[in-house]
């Protein structure tokens, strides 16, 4: 192999300049499967309650080995460094839209051996988050947390421009226009009140969807950007956009809003309404409590919900050196009983602070069922409680992007086309059509190398 | 150009009370406002780092200068949360080592480039020169593949020691002082029989010193600053410098955007201040050049 | 032994440190990488070798000369502003008080040991083209500021003046060069009659032409290559990366996107080696215009 010809080069030259052969070292010892041993790992760090929990308790699994966490989240240059020098971790956590472009380069391993040897049951795991692990129809990475995008809606400017939350929804787009003058409000000839952000470019894959198209084919190899029901959600959102300023003030005015602060977009009536993942529900609860606030499905033209799903995964290294106790592991990590016990710390933690428990949104659909029944508690916020029965519900419709042998690079492509759009640079169809062969090269490329 | 003789018995700076002593108060009060109004732009990023550091989470990005509500206990979460002694004392000591290393080394190979007239002079100096062009992002793994052949990549070395074989920057840097340096001197001391190694450490390293002052303190703070190399360097928390502890922290809350910035930016004022300090204290030196010594005679 | 060679071999005991370092730690991998250059290494998989092309993609690739554009756009104003204003800092602190002159520069060097994560953060807050303090600043003096950080013609110039904020090494740099200019060439000069702006050309400007010199070279190589600040202020996190704009796309951030995120090591290199010879036609354009100009009692 090449690389090897370049770590023998490299190693040639070591000899020669030190004059001295720099034996490399061997690789930890060979995983004999019940040996004590201490599995390592990349991009996971026990910060919280919900992480050490769970941390402690697949620990307790392969008890006397234990798990080392390495505290930052993944880095692709730590990563590759390691792999590259063969001695890659037991364990490395990521963004499962990240799984696709290691697993066609065999950097991870398919969890098929794993799942069958542990016994793991799948079934466990809402199939959204599964179908995002996926590629090629084999399972790359145990699911974590399941991050839904619902719709936020500023109760107070509603109430000011004349409009009723509770009717309001996506599925009418000339309303939705409609609806977005009259919530935008400028003052001075500067925006004070963002009416709706579609927030494109990251959102576009959900608008998409709302129109009834995707970005990309189910099997995750042909792009289909220049789908005109992608185009036309495109040219829809950017049009909502334009109809509040255009991008620069736009966006320049949305930077100002203290995003996590107690003056908020909704606090300070910024904001009309937005779509957006549930943990900023935990924001807002922290801090601006009394904020009014609706939150309701995402909808579609065709009048049903739409959520689309994201999330992090395990996933082994391949030459991890005790990929047994990893599986064992990973297993542990994102089974029920450690969602609920990790469910319960946090709830005892927030009691402690005098603080209200929203729940956790986990990948596992058995750990929701008993966290929301049992360990979730009302918060003395009827808008926070109504709020998370509607992401319960909207969690039904998850839909997820499938797995890409080339995520970033797909990504990008519709990324820059969307900011060109925005930018004015370019037009919507024209923009698509060039990410369009951007994409599908950079698709094709993945899926036939290796 | 023709050489300058040796510098004459200097008079400092800053002159007492001259013949204009009028227009040197107008001066003076030019060059307060200059230098004040300067300052304001330039602390402020600080002035607003610890500001922001003594705010509740709810109000780190309120852009007000003077917290509304004051939060100190930042500071004891964070000492509290990580071992944050523990990372400053590897900074210390890694920045030092780094320092250290690369001030006297590019010293002793920028008299080489300095002093001497050899063949292969500018080839060789333009290759010095030539390693700083190439970005760093390709030659990464590469230099982890070597470390990681020596049996040292999961250690603190890599973070220091090749700093042992002089650095571009500062070889340059000092070279160009060395230059500055009067040959006569050189020419002097050889007649008196001095060897090379005596030209170099009785003359030119005293007489350069704010260049070595100036060396020492901008690797200090490059190596006390950098998260890349910890970063992929690094994988025992033990080992960790303070900026990689502080991308743990960073990271922890992470998940979905969480970020507890009022604790990472206390963290980066704890990361800032020994800096500061070790600035304050290595900057007089800058002033006591040439022109110092030969006020000494 | 000749005198010449016995010099000659001093020479290289001097230079031996670099050497011996450049060939264990820094020939390999330059190598290595031009070797990949020609390759489609991936980090993970086996390589092959794919001649020329590279080389051929990029030059057929539009971000590789949009981000040319914006690094070649910011390193024209960057390196003349930050040595322009630096030197004038530097001559105003040489002028101060022993005393105040220490808390000046360290007040000078401060933005320089802020963390580049707060610095990021604070260059998104005060520019902002709604609610920042710039143009809060600007509507005072009349000047409708424009949108420094989301409208694309004014995102750079917006990077440019941020930069500022780092010229505390470069300050560093002329203070020490000044302190060792002959106070007498002053006093000669102004018996002379000449005046402050012929002193400053006549006797100032050769006097620390090594450190202009050194600074001009320094500064534009790592214009040239940089990365830190717009990375955290424009891609540092993933939220950023989605608006990452075009116009704040440099040519060292791409080169990292395609190394780091697209796993196109071997296009990385190929780009690191096309900047590599960019830099390099600079650097002697430079040397050869300062031949000139540069003034060393050495030599």
């Amino acid at each position: 192999m090449f690389i090897r010809s370049i770590r023998a080069a490299v190693s040639a030259v070591l000899v020669v300049a030190l004059a001295a052969g720099c034996g490399g070292v061997g690789s930890s010892g060979k995983d004999s499967g019940n040996a004590t041993v201490t599995l390592t790992m990349m991009g996971f760090g026990t910060g919280d309650e919900v992480a050490q929990t769970r941390f402690d308790a697949a620990n307790a699994a392969i008890a006397p080995s234990s798990a080392k966490a390495s505290e930052g989240s993944f880095s692709a240059q730590q990563f590759l460094s390691a792999v590259a020098s063969g001695s890659p971790p037991d364990l490395v956590y990521l963004e499962r839209r990240l799984l696709g472009t290691y697993a066609v380069k065999k950097a991870i391993v398919p969890l098929t051996d794993c799942v069958e040897r542990e016994k793991i049951d799948l079934g466990q795991f809402r199939p959204a988050a599964v179908a995002e692990a996926t590629l090629g129809g084999t399972l790359y990475g145990l699911p974590e947390f399941y991050n839904n995008r619902v719709l936020m809606i500023n109760d107070t400017a509603f109430t000011e421009a004349g409009l009723d939350p509770a009717t309001f929804s996506t599925a009418d787009w000339p309303a939705l226009t409609a609806a977005t003058r009259k919530l935008t409000a400028v003052r001075g000839g500067k925006l004070a009140r963002i009416g709706f952000d579609p927030k494109i470019p990251e959102f576009l894959p959900l608008w998409a969807h709302a129109n009834g198209g995707a970005l990309v084919s189910e099997d995750g190899k042909k792009a289909q950007l220049t789908d005109p029901k992608v185009v036309e959600a495109l040219t829809f959102t950017v049009s909502l956009i334009n109809a509040q300023g255009g991008w620069a003030k736009f966006k320049s005015f949305r930077d100002s809003f203290d995003f996590f602060g107690a003056k908020n977009q909704f606090a300070t009536d910024q904001l009309g309404a937005f779509p957006m993942e549930d943990f900023y529900l935990n924001v807002l609860t922290e801090s601006s409590p009394d904020v009014k606030l609706t939150v309701a499905p995402f909808r579609g033209v065709d009048g049903q919900p739409v959520d689309w799903i994201t999330g992090n995964a395990w996933a082994i290294p391949a030459k991890s050196p005790h990929a047994a106790q990893a599986c064992k592991w990973i297993k542990t990590m994102t089974e029920s009983g450690s969602w609920i016990a990790a469910a319960k710390a946090r709830a005892a933690a927030r009691q402690a602070e005098g603080a209200p428990f929203t729940g956790l949104f986990t990948g596992n659909v058995k750990a929701d069922e008993v966290i929301f029944k049992d360990v979730v508690k009302p918060t003395g916020h009827p808008g926070f409680d109504k709020a998370v029965q509607t992401v319960l519900q909207t969690q039904q419709a998850g839909f997820s992007e499938p797995a890409l042998a080339a995520g970033e690079e797909f990504k990008a492509a519709w990324q820059d086309a969307v900011n060109r759009v925005l930018s004015g640079k370019q037009r919507p169809a024209e923009a698509l059509a060039q990410a369009q062969q951007q994409a599908q090269a950079a698709l094709d490329k993945a899926n036939s190398g290796s | 150009m023709t050489a300058l003789q040796e510098p004459q018995a200097l008079a400092p700076v800053e002159t007492g009370p001259g013949r204009h002593s009028g227009r040197r108060q107008r001066h003076r009060w030019v060059l307060w406002t200059a230098l004040s109004a300067a300052a304001v732009i330039f602390v402020y990023p600080f002035v607003w780092l610890v500001s922001a550091s003594l705010k509740p989470r709810p109000e780190v990005f309120d852009n007000a200068l003077v917290p509304r509500h004051w939060a100190p206990e930042n500071y004891a979460t964070i000492w509290s949360a990580a071992p944050v002694f523990t990372w400053l004392v590897n900074s210390v000591v890694v920045a030092l080592a780094a320092a250290a290393a690369v001030t006297v080394s590019s010293a002793i190979v920028a008299f080489g480039f300095a002093y001497f007239r050899f063949p292969g002079r500018n080839l060789l100096f333009a290759s010095v020169i030539g390693t700083m062009m190439l970005p760093g992002a390709v030659t990464m793994i590469p230099t982890y593949l070597i470390w990681n052949e020596l049996g040292l990549a999961a250690t603190q070395v890599p973070l220091w020691a090749t700093n042992l074989f002089g650095s571009a920057f500062y070889i340059f840097l000092i070279r160009q002082f060395f230059l500055g340096v009067p040959r006569e001197l050189f020419e002097a001391a050889r007649v008196d029989g001095a060897g090379y190694w005596r030209l170099f450490w009785r003359i030119a390293v005293p007489l350069c010193k704010p260049a070595l002052i100036v060396s020492f303190v901008f690797e200090l703070r490059a190596s006390w600053s950098d998260l890349l190399k910890p970063l992929i360097y690094l994988r025992d928390p033990a080992l960790f410098t303070m900026p990689r502890g502080m991308k743990s922290i960073l990271d922890q809350f992470g998940q979905a955007g969480e970020a507890r910035w009022e604790v990472v930016l206390a963290g980066a004022v704890l990361t800032t201040v020994p800096m500061i300090i070790a600035f304050f204290l290595c900057q007089r030196y800058f002033v006591e050049g040439v022109a110092t010594q030969g006020r000494k005679g | 032994m000749t005198a010449r060679r016995r010099e000659t071999w001093a020479a290289y005991g001097f230079l031996s440190p670099w050497i011996v370092g450049f060939l264990v730690f820094l020939a390999g991998p330059m190598v290595a990488s031009l070797v990949l250059s020609f390759t489609d290494y991936d980090v993970l998989t086996s390589t092959d070798f794919v001649g020329g092309e590279n080389y051929r993609m990029l030059l057929a690739d539009p971000k590789v000369r949009g981000s040319l554009a914006n690094t070649m756009f910011y390193t024209v104003l960057h390196v003349p502003l930050t040595m322009a204003v630096a030197l004038g800092l530097a001559m105003l602190l040489a002028r101060a008080g022993r005393r105040s002159a220490g808390f000046f520069r360290t007040i000078f060097y401060l933005p320089t040991i802020t963390p580049k994560v707060a610095v990021g953060v604070l260059f998104l807050l005060l520019f902002n083209g709604q609610v920042g303090l710039v143009n809060g600043v600007l509507g005072f003096l009349g000047i409708n500021g424009p949108d420094w950080t989301s409208d694309g013609a004014w995102i750079k110039p917006g990077i440019v003046l941020m930069s500022a904020w780092s010229l505390g090494s470069t300050v560093i740099i002329y203070l020490a060069a000044l302190q060792n200019v002959p106070r007498d060439l002053y006093e000669a000069a102004e018996m002379d009659g000449a005046s402050p702006w012929a002193r400053f050309r006549a006797v100032t400007v050769p006097m620390i032409s090594g450190a202009l010199f050194f600074t001009l070279i320094i500064n534009t190589i790592s214009s040239l290559q940089t990365f830190d600040e717009v990375y955290t202020a424009f891609f540092g996190s993933a939220n950023q990366q989605t608006y990452g704009n075009d116009a704040a796309l440099f040519y060292v951030i791409y080169l990292f996107q395609q190394a780091f995120q697209f796993l196109h090591m071997g296009y990385a290199s190929a780009l690191a080696w096309l900047l590599f010879l960019i830099i390099m036609l600079i650097t002697l354009v430079q040397v050869g215009l300062s031949r000139r100009f540069v003034y060393y009692e050495s030599e």
